[in-house]
């Protein structure tokens, strides 16, 4: 009986410890632990948030550490979402949403199409002019994202831009364009060019090659760009700060420092609403982080 | 041909309408009853989605005539020497009326400054047409939206019947380039607009003295001496309003190095952690990349208040473990060295002033950026050791290499390829990223967290100093600059880059 | 159906050649192969005739049309590609069907064609699926049937088997030949693999450094190698060359080698006698080169000492190593040949059948 447990037990300690070679138990558990560590910093803070948003209104200044707090509530959730009747206040999360997903949206739709069109030149022609316009593409890159804000800022306020979505929208696609660019460039360039010369000799014009052959082969990889630069512009603060000032624009990120600023009531709230901005995102990241990641190094490491 | 009927070719697109009105209602009728509470309505979405949607054609449909203009001129020939003459005029008048409003786009935006006058009339021309247009489309009745996007297709009309004349007295031929141009042409535009415009006119705004008080570039003055001026005010003076150049950027390398050594060892150590057969491995995974996977924004708003005094995480841990330690000294008071030891740190950990004092501010922010940053390099970093084949390793092993040496001489340098594009990028993009730093910290106390972008950052959009900034944000641009061309210099050129 | 003409043919990549100055006739019907070691150019040539690439100068002709400044798509021409290029979004059926659908032919025909193709090449049951479902071979059938399918002038095949394993290659080579047979159409086929070019060919051209060697049937290939590059390269193992030169030595014609003198046969030595004096390389094919105990009859048989340094058994036959004095070469002698590594033996050269070149020009003397 005994050796019969203790074997269970050897079991279950051994599908735990699969070691690498050479690896003691002793090493195993350290290494565990590490990681667990490691994990835990990784995650409490943001549990912290979750935790927050749970806290009813009377008990936000608190030392308490316990993750979910003692009476839990989901009072924050409901006035971000539906405002609150009895102040006979209005929610603007919906519509701080909406501005962002328009105008990130948008710039990603722009973005993608223009680098689909011209990434395919820079893979597959060689034209005067090409080394130039990649390493050019690049050196963009290395520009610091305010630095051009600053005459995007004058050029659009003479155009009367300032304060609309529109003009969000350009100022997004100054550093999204040549990033989408690059991203599809690496795509293309693992498309193998004999699909194309099998297709010219098939009877298809060079147009018909684009839109039958490489087109449909790169809709994951058109996605995948979709993604990346929507993921740039989601959660952008500095650049929206500077071009909308009015309140029925603002994006999420600048609706949700409104609550932020203060160490008051609304600390709850924006908790709230970081968390239900944080899931999705989080939940779409860690789905697609496997390609994101392949794109980073097609697109970033390799060059 | 297609014996399909058509009711079922567009089924799919039915059952797709049908299911977002279903969505629509569904959602409508849960809302119902809080919708006074929300701000958002159906008809702000539609009026964004028309204003979006204009946006869109008139962008598209100005790329479209720009590339049918080109595409003739590359694949279109005249027949004769009659039509050749038509063609070419046409053409002409074309690209100056083009030329025309991109100038006319230069005044506007300030670049070049015209008086009331025949000059300014002619570059203006093409727009006053299409004004005229618009507010003879008004004439007739129609609403000022509704008239400009009338007038767009009236021009769109024009253009197309224009282009096909052209079409009809013209041969086709054929153009090696011309493919290659048309397809990087509406990039180039972009391009041209988004990033060259800007950049010229930075440089011209940073010879000039425009700010708050100039409004910008109304009233602004332009002339060397400005510029020189901003440059000696950038080294001598205060780049935002406390804080001089050399400290800033003093204070920016360190944040540049101390991130960078962070990220790359905590990712490097992680990934080794990680990079062995285990259980849970995908799980410690998952949950490591975490911090990547939270937007910035919300991390750092978080932790903003994380960081308060009082009732933040950071200062009751640290209250936390004083208490713990301070009661630990006093059962220990009697113990000799351990007694010691254990009342100089109850005296010393404890909780800090993050916000005032400009140390601690200064941490705090770090903390945040190395937290949100070691993720991304421990994947990179991961990837770089899954393609290591693990052949390399037993052949070591059997040279007798011990683990060091293992990860000194095999692991190090076959991680290279991967690990320095990653440390190079790490460094240009930490260097470039303060929105941690302006969102916890705004650059305060005293601007003691700014680093140079921060500081730029200010300069432009809290102190107004438009002339100044442009001049500042040259500076940053030329020290990144020759740090790019030094890694490019170190690593072999660009050739990996354009093939 | 239609010959092809290449026309003092030249291909430039910026300073490298790589078609220099090549002319041929390809007859109506013809299977003819384009072989030569890698990089040599052959590939290029191809796919100059293909559109896939520009010529320099000179002129290729499809039928009697110049075709220098026509797009692929107009040349009426099929190719098959070494990676066989299908197209991965579409099934069997689109990938075939691809081509006809581009050229507007009706459903129909599109369908019939498609299906006689996937008949003849017994795919029929795989027109559904995508070609990452299919196996190399099977990758191998459907971009031939959609070549097939086109009804081209002119097949171009870029080294089509080399992705396939030793025992489907030579399966598909026998259907490739059938398939020549079947269409009446002109084949142009390039390949580095000898054995495929003598197997399926009706005409072969051997190409080295860009440069036309030879081009003729396989058997005169074989048997009258222009030159010493075509000699090595056409037949396995290849033919043993000796360093030598030609001399009259007591009235006869001889070769002599740093290591053995051979008397040329009286009906031969007519033809060389003029060359006496000459700088040459000999040279004379393994299987001409006999064990001493398996003399094949009347032949003008010479013994040569060597030692055996290599045995290869190959259940047939037998391919000796041997070493004489400072030449080095193979024989393929009868299987019962009981030489052994390590022994000092005597082995016959067949004189009726070697081949001699000029040591300058390496061109064959005749």
């Amino acid at each position: 009986m005994t050796s019969t447990r203790f074997s269970s037990l050897r079991r279950a300690l051994r599908w735990f410890f699969v070691r690498s070679r050479g690896d003691s138990p002793f090493k195993t558990l350290l290494i565990h632990l590490a990681l667990i560590g490691a994990s835990i910093i990784a995650v409490y803070p943001v549990l912290r948030v979750v935790t927050i948003s749970l806290r009813p209104n009377d008990a936000l200044l608190t030392t308490d550490l316990r993750i979910i707090p003692q009476n839990a509530t989901l009072d924050n959730y409901r006035t971000v979402l539906f405002g609150d009747p009895t102040k006979n206040r209005q929610s603007d999360f919906f519509l701080w949403l909406w501005n962002s997903f328009s105008v990130v949206a948008v710039t990603s739709i722009i973005s993608v199409i223009l680098a689909a069109v011209s990434a395919y030149a820079f893979s597959r022609f060689r034209f005067p002019g090409r080394s130039a316009g990649l390493v050019f593409l690049l050196t963009t890159q290395m520009i610091p994202a305010g630095m051009l804000l600053l005459p995007l800022f004058i050029m659009l306020a003479q155009l009367r831009m300032i304060n609309t979505s529109l003009g969000l929208i350009i100022a997004y696609s100054v550093s999204s364009v040549p990033l989408t660019i690059w991203t599809l460039k690496g795509y293309y360039d693992t498309i193998p060019i004999d699909l194309e010369e099998a297709a010219l000799i098939d009877g298809a014009t060079r147009f018909t090659v684009f839109t039958k052959i490489i087109l449909p082969l790169s809709s994951p990889a058109l996605a995948i760009a979709f993604l990346f630069s929507f993921m740039g512009g989601w959660s952008e603060y500095l650049v929206a700060r500077v071009v909308l000032q009015k309140n029925d624009l603002y994006t999420w990120p600048l609706g949700i420092f409104t609550y932020a600023q203060q160490f008051t009531v609304a600390w709850g709230q924006f908790a709230a609403a970081s968390v239900m901005i944080a899931v999705p995102v989080m939940v779409l990241f860690l789905y697609s982080s496997k390609w994101l990641i392949s794109g980073l190094t097609l697109g970033s490491v390799k060059g | 041909m297609d014996e399909t009927p058509l009711i079922r070719r567009f089924l799919p697109y039915l059952y797709w309408l049908i299911g977002l009105f279903l969505v629509y209602f569904v959602v409508n009728a849960l809302i119902a009853p809080y919708a006074s509470g929300i701000t958002l309505s159906v008809q702000i979405v539609i009026r964004r989605l028309i204003e979006i949607g204009g946006f869109l054609l008139a962008i598209f449909a100005g790329l479209a005539i720009i590339e049918v203009y080109f595409y003739q001129i590359f694949f279109r020939q005249p027949r004769t020497i009659l039509t050749a003459w038509i063609v070419r005029i046409l053409q002409g008048v074309f690209a100056g009326m083009g030329l025309l409003m991109v100038l006319a786009f230069f005044e506007r935006t300030d670049l070049f400054r015209l008086q009331e006058g025949l000059l300014r009339s002619i570059l203006y021309f093409p727009n006053t047409l299409v004004d005229g247009l618009r507010s003879t489309l008004m004439g007739i009745g129609l609403t000022k939206d509704s008239s400009g996007w009338m007038s767009g297709v009236v021009l769109i009309v024009i253009f197309a019947g224009l282009f096909f004349l052209n079409h009809q007295l013209t041969v086709p031929r054929s153009s090696k380039l011309g493919m290659a141009y048309l397809l990087v042409l509406p990039a180039f535009i972009g391009v041209l607009v988004l990033i060259i415009y800007p950049f010229l006119f930075e440089i011209k705004l940073a010879f000039s003295n425009a700010s708050l008080g100039t409004q910008a570039t109304k009233n602004a003055q332009y002339g060397l001496i400005y510029g020189w001026n901003n440059l000696v005010t950038l080294f001598t003076g205060t780049v935002a309003k406390d804080a001089t150049f050399f400290e800033v950027l003093g204070r920016t390398v360190l944040w540049t190095v101390i991130n960078v050594v962070f990220h790359v060892s905590g990712g490097m150590a992680l990934a080794l952690l990680l990079h062995r057969p285990m259980k849970l491995q995908g799980f410690y995974r998952t949950l490591l990349v975490f911090p990547w996977a939270v937007p910035t924004t919300i991390v750092a708003m978080a932790l903003r208040n994380e960081f308060d005094s009082r009732y933040g995480l950071f200062n009751i841990l640290l209250s936390n473990l004083n208490s713990w330690l301070v009661d630990v000294s006093q059962g220990m008071v009697s113990v000799p060295v351990l007694g010691e030891m254990f009342a100089w740190l109850a005296a010393h950990i404890g909780p800090v002033s993050w916000r005032q004092d400009p140390f601690w501010a200064f941490v705090s922010v770090l903390i945040t950026n190395i937290w949100l940053g070691i993720p991304f390099m421990m994947v990179i970093i991961l990837g770089g050791l899954q393609s290591i084949s693990h052949e390399y390793y037993e052949a070591a092993e059997i040279d007798g290499a011990s683990k060091f040496q293992q990860f000194r001489h095999i692991t190090l340098p076959l991680l290279r390829p991967v690990l320095t594009p990653a440390v190079i990028l790490g460094v240009v993009w930490t260097f470039n990223k303060f929105d941690v730093i302006y969102l916890i910290t705004q650059g305060g106390p005293q601007e003691k967290t700014d680093i140079l972008v921060s500081s730029m950052y200010k300069a432009a959009f809290s102190f107004y100093r438009y002339g100044f900034t442009a001049m500042f944000a040259l500076v940053i641009f030329v020290i990144l600059l020759a740090f790019a061309l030094v890694y490019l210099r170190v690593s072999g050129g660009l050739k990996s880059v354009t093939e | 159906m239609a010959s092809v003409t290449y026309r003092n043919v030249v291909k430039k990549f910026g300073d490298v050649v790589a078609v220099d100055n090549i002319s041929f006739h390809v007859e109506d019907k013809e299977f003819l192969v384009l072989v030569g070691p890698s990089g040599c150019g052959k590939t290029t040539a191809l796919r100059l005739l293909a559109g896939l690439e520009e010529v320099t100068s000179g002129e290729i002709l499809i039928g009697d049309r110049v075709v220098n400044d026509v797009p692929p798509k107009d040349r009426d021409i099929a190719m098959v590609f070494q990676s066989y290029a299908l197209y991965p979004h579409m099934s069997v059926f689109d990938n075939m069907a691809f081509g006809l659908k581009l050229r507007k032919m009706p459903k129909e025909e599109i369908k019939r064609r498609v299906y006689e193709a996937a008949e003849i090449l017994g795919i029929t049951n795989l027109l559904n699926r995508k070609p990452r479902q299919l196996s190399g071979g099977q990758r191998q059938r459907v971009a031939v049937g959609r070549a097939i399918v086109r009804e081209p002038k002119v097949f171009l095949f870029d080294e089509p088997l080399s992705n396939l394993d030793a025992k489907l290659r030579v399966q598909m080579r026998a259907e490739l030949a059938k398939l020549h047979q079947r269409l009446q159409t002109t084949f142009m086929y390039v390949t580095h693999d000898q054995v495929e070019a003598m197997t399926m060919a009706t005409r072969i051209a051997v190409i080295n450094s860009g440069r036309l060697q030879q081009i003729d049937t396989p058997q005169n290939l074989y048997d009258h190698p222009a030159n010493l590059f075509v000699a090595g390269f056409i037949g396995s193992p290849a033919m043993n060359f000796f360093a030598g030169a030609l001399h009259m030595a007591d009235g006869k014609l001889v070769v002599e080698t740093d290591d053995f003198v051979l008397p040329i046969p009286a009906e031969r030595a007519v033809q060389y006698q003029k060359y006496a004096g000459r700088k040459i390389v000999f040279g004379i094919r393994p299987e001409n080169i006999h064990d001493v105990h398996f003399i094949p009859p009347n032949i003008h048989g010479e013994r040569v000492n060597v030692k055996v340094d290599v045995t290869e058994l190959m259940g047939n036959e037998i391919f000796l190593y041997l070493v004489s004095g400072k030449n080095s070469f193979v024989a393929r002698v009868d299987p019962r040949c009981r030489l052994r590594v390590g022994d000092q033996a005597q082995v016959v050269f067949d004189m009726d059948k070697f081949h001699i070149f000029d040591a300058q020009t390496e061109e064959a003397l005749r």
